[in-house]
């Protein structure tokens, strides 16, 4: 029983980390319909940005800045100069995807030569133990929780209260109608690239604090649940993306200690694969999200 | 030119031309985007190579795999197509009848990257990280691998297959089937109402291009006698899709042109780069990474500047159709 | 089409069509009578082309039967409908782009020996008598409604009214026994407008049974023998136009002169 009680307490931080990652995916296809396989890999950029404050001597926590800024900074830039000229061409779903898988192979392969191949690992002081109820967690893994709720309470205030949530929520709704009642919807969407690659940058340095090492080729393995948490959640669905972060969390610690921790990403997959056929348009369906062929 | 040399850049130019033939099919006429097409090459060559090795115990048994029935040629290739046509049955039953056609594209994805981690993890049933070894070729216990003949006999076993497949495709490309796979990929719901089973159609074709995927693994891994998860990686499906956008969707010699270009064309091109240049010895690797983002910036190029490809699909003009005014060039975006 | 006239042809019966809570359609009967012109009308909203959808099976009914010359389709797929000839058009351009307007038609043929796999293996021959046939079906059509010079042209590269007629043509090739279309007249040229009204009264007086979601209340008014009149989710008045007028729900709810 004990096995399955710490496996929770890996999925509560798993689910964490997902979360924040799973979150700003979803918003990037809710808001600006780009299913952006580049994501993992913006995040192992992050997560490389701060490894190297962390080597300068950065405590890593603080290394979170620089990771967050990096993630803004590399995802506005993707959308601005790569997927917002071919969106306005009028290039259909299939070539955006084709379109962003290439760009998460340049980056990834930009990143091999700088970075190397082989794995890297963070300075993270663990702390000391905490325990309850058979769950015993380090205050570094209590503090990623933490900050998942603070972010995910951050982004729950956002849409909800602020004007910018508002206008963010109206363009993913109806472009075209955001537009013609006043919202600038071309800065909107600069700034949803902008936060939700914050989100992707501290993902990828959190993600990086969860593992032992993490090296260029982690990048694809995020991708993998990341995708799983959001189109279980609802494509484009926020609150969707973190209640399908907790499941895959908690189903995929399970599962490792059940199975094997290799098959993390299998279990991620079938969970996909079985909401895309009993359920495709998610827990909290966008309206009109699956609507006719893409 | 060492024929050596010409042998192995006539059989690698072989097997590209044979995926890409199939990767048009099932993406440059029906409009499927197989990301996982790599996984049904690495089947063929992996089932070609279980039929054709000796049973995993010889050798003092440091390999372990399934299967080793030491069959001859061409039970191993046509048990490779097979396996790649099998394979697509329920691949494609599951993803591509009910969701849209940018999640039909994730799941393969990352079906290809799951599938890759699979097999690299269970070691015993196709010898995991290490792939398999030592794969016999066809004929190759009756003539030296080895030898001049041996590569001239794999040369001359490879373009018959090209042919056949260049011949199954041209026929399908270029019937009323091929209409009505181009007709789905151009609007589904309109050829659906127009009596078309986009299922079935996507089914075929899929099963179809499985098999010639199959095929393509079967001829490669007899040559260079191993497969490993390290060969067929996710990313080796992009080759190919840089390939038949290069060449031009669509149509076969698009395709052909595609597989010319970029898998061969390209990787014989940076061989030419020399160890050191001006003095600078690039570090090792950075070769491949490069051309990971010159494929990338292929890819993003054409698609911004000429999506139709060097080789567009053809205008088909009926006889007796009739004469067009000059001013009528223009196709759609 | 020798069928009789005024038969019920198409019969929905209870047809209900909700979706996340939304009641698009919201208990619907609906008779289409044969080598007739039907209309279905309503303000924005109303339900009428997710109603279309059902009828033709490209969206499922949540509830309901649907019966078409005496055979429960209900649970038919779209294509399955499409081949016992009942054919939809689609308000938004449908036409297969990269391919020229004649492949528009041929793509609808049925009983073609060489669109399957096997046919198309088996190569020219064998399928090429039944293409020429096809091809020379599809030229009349083509000539009918004045599209010959643009032959091998790309559909896409066609204005909007010529795609709305390569649409109808496509249909046509089926020789469908129920047209199901969707605002055929939006989105087109006025003059475009007039000629496709000429082309839809011919071709009911040859005895082909339209059921047609169309806005231009003068339009319908021409053509429409008889209409329906839908307003969130359902039938609020049925008849012809003038005695539609008569009613003052009806006129309070939509009609707007």
């Amino acid at each position: 029983m004990n096995l399955y009680v710490a496996a929770l307490g890996f999925g509560l931080i798993s689910v964490s980390v997902i979360s924040i990652a799973a979150v700003g995916f979803t918003m990037q296809f809710g808001i600006t319909n780009m299913i952006n396989l580049a994501y993992g890999e913006v995040m192992m950029v992050s997560g490389y940005a701060a490894f190297y404050a962390n080597q300068a001597g950065v405590n890593i926590w603080v290394a979170l800045i620089p990771g967050a800024l990096v993630g803004a900074v590399l995802s506005f830039l993707l959308n601005r100069f790569l997927y917002a000229p071919f969106q306005r061409k009028g290039t259909n779903l299939i070539g955006m995807v084709i379109i962003s898988l290439a760009a998460s192979l340049m980056i990834a392969n930009v990143m091999l030569p700088i970075v190397g191949y082989y794995t890297s690992s963070y300075v993270v002081d663990q702390g000391p133990l905490l325990r309850s109820n058979g769950l015993v967690l380090t205050t570094a893994q209590i503090a990623i929780i933490a900050v998942a709720v603070i972010l995910m309470l951050g982004v729950h205030g956002l849409l909800r209260y602020t004007r910018l949530g508002k206008a963010m929520r109206a363009t993913a709704a109806n472009p075209t109608l955001a537009r013609n009642c006043g919202i600038p919807t071309q800065r909107v969407i600069d700034v949803v690239w902008l936060i939700t690659g914050a989100l992707c940058g501290v993902a990828g340095v959190v993600a990086g604090m969860n593992s032992e090492n993490f090296s260029v080729a982690s990048g694809a393995g995020y991708l993998i649940t990341i995708i799983a948490a959001a189109v279980l959640g609802g494509a484009g669905q926020p609150y969707g993306a973190m209640i399908g972060a907790l499941i895959i969390g908690i189903v995929t610690e399970l599962s490792a200690a059940a199975i094997a921790p290799e098959y993390k990403e299998v279990v991620a997959f079938a969970i996909l694969v079985l909401v895309m056929v009993l359920r495709p348009q998610g827990l909290l369906a966008k309206r009109g999200a699956l609507a006719a062929a893409g | 030119m060492n024929s050596y040399y010409a042998a192995t850049l006539l059989v690698y130019a072989g097997v590209d031309i044979i995926a890409c033939l199939a990767l048009n099919l099932q993406f440059g006429v029906s409009g499927i985007v197989n990301f996982s097409f790599i996984v049904f090459q690495a089947i063929g060559a992996y089932t070609a190579a279980v039929l054709s090795m000796p049973p995993d115990t010889a050798y003092g048994g440091y390999q372990s795999y399934v299967g080793g029935f030491q069959l001859p040629f061409p039970i191993p290739w046509i048990g490779g197509a097979l396996a790649g046509g099998l394979l697509a049955i329920p691949v494609g039953l599951v993803v591509l009848r009910k969701l849209r056609t940018d999640y039909q594209a994730i799941s393969l994805l990352v079906l290809s990257v799951i599938a890759n981690s699979v097999i690299t993890n269970v070691r015993p049933f196709l010898n995991g990280a290490a792939g398999i070894a030592q794969v016999p070729g066809p004929f190759s216990d009756q003539v030296d691998p080895l030898s001049q003949s041996y590569q001239l006999l794999y040369v001359g076993l490879t373009i018959p297959c090209v042919l056949l497949v260049w011949l199954v495709a041209s026929r399908i490309v270029n019937s009323p089937f091929g209409r009505s796979l181009r007709a789905m990929r151009e609007h589904e719901l309109a050829a659906s109402a127009l009596g078309k089973n986009p299922v079935q159609l996507k089914m075929t074709i899929f099963i179809v291009g499985g098999i010639i995927g199959g095929l393509s693994g079967a001829i490669l891994v007899g040559f260079i006698a191993v497969v490993a998860p390290s060969i067929w990686l996710y990313p080796e499906t992009i080759i190919l899709f840089a390939a038949v956008i290069v060449g031009g969707r669509g149509n076969n010699l698009g395709a052909i042109l595609g597989a010319l270009l970029v898998p061969v064309g390209f990787e014989e091109a940076t061989r030419l780069i020399p160890p050191t240049i001006g003095g600078w010895v690039p570090p090792p690797n950075l070769i491949p990474a490069m051309q990971w983002v010159a494929i990338g910036l292929l890819i993003i190029g054409f698609l911004w500047f000429r999506p139709q490809g060097v080789r567009p699909e053809q205008r088909r003009v009926f006889e007796g159709a009739p004469i067009r005014e000059d001013s009528n060039d223009a196709r759609p975006a | 089409m020798p069928a009789p006239r005024d038969q019920p042809v198409l019969v929905a019966t209870g047809i209900h069509r909700h979706f996340e809570g939304m009641h698009a359609v919201d208990g619907v009967d609906v008779e289409v009578l044969s080598a007739r012109i039907t209309g279905l009308i309503g303000p924005n909203g109303a339900g009428k082309s997710t109603f279309l959808a059902v009828l033709a099976g490209t969206l499922p009914a949540s509830s309901g039967k649907i019966v078409f010359e005496g055979e429960d389709i209900t649970r038919l797929p779209a294509y399955q409908r499409a081949r016992r000839g009942l054919v939809r058009t689609f308000q938004l351009p449908s036409e297969f782009a990269q391919l020229t307007v004649l492949e528009n038609l041929l793509v609808a043929a049925q009983h073609h020996r060489g669109d399957s796999l096997l046919g198309a293996l088996l190569g020219k021959r064998y399928w090429i008598d039944d293409e020429r046939r096809l091809v020379a079906e599809a030229r009349a059509l083509l000539k009918r409604f004045g599209m010959t010079a643009k032959e091998s042209d790309y559909a896409g590269t066609m204005s909007g009214g010529q795609k709305r007629l390569i649409e109808i043509m496509r249909a046509l090739m089926l020789k469908p026994k129920v047209l199901l279309l969707d605002e055929p007249m939006s989105g087109v040229h006025p003059r475009v407008v007039q000629e496709i009204q000429r082309y839809l009264e011919s071709l009911r007086d040859e005895g082909y049974t339209i059921l047609m979601v169309e806005h231009e209340l003068h339009m319908v008014e021409r053509l429409c023998d008889s209409v329906y009149v839908m307003a969130q989710g359902k039938v609020i008045g049925s008849g012809t136009m003038a005695s539609l007028r008569r009613q003052r729900e009806i006129v309070d709810a939509y009609l707007v002169g």
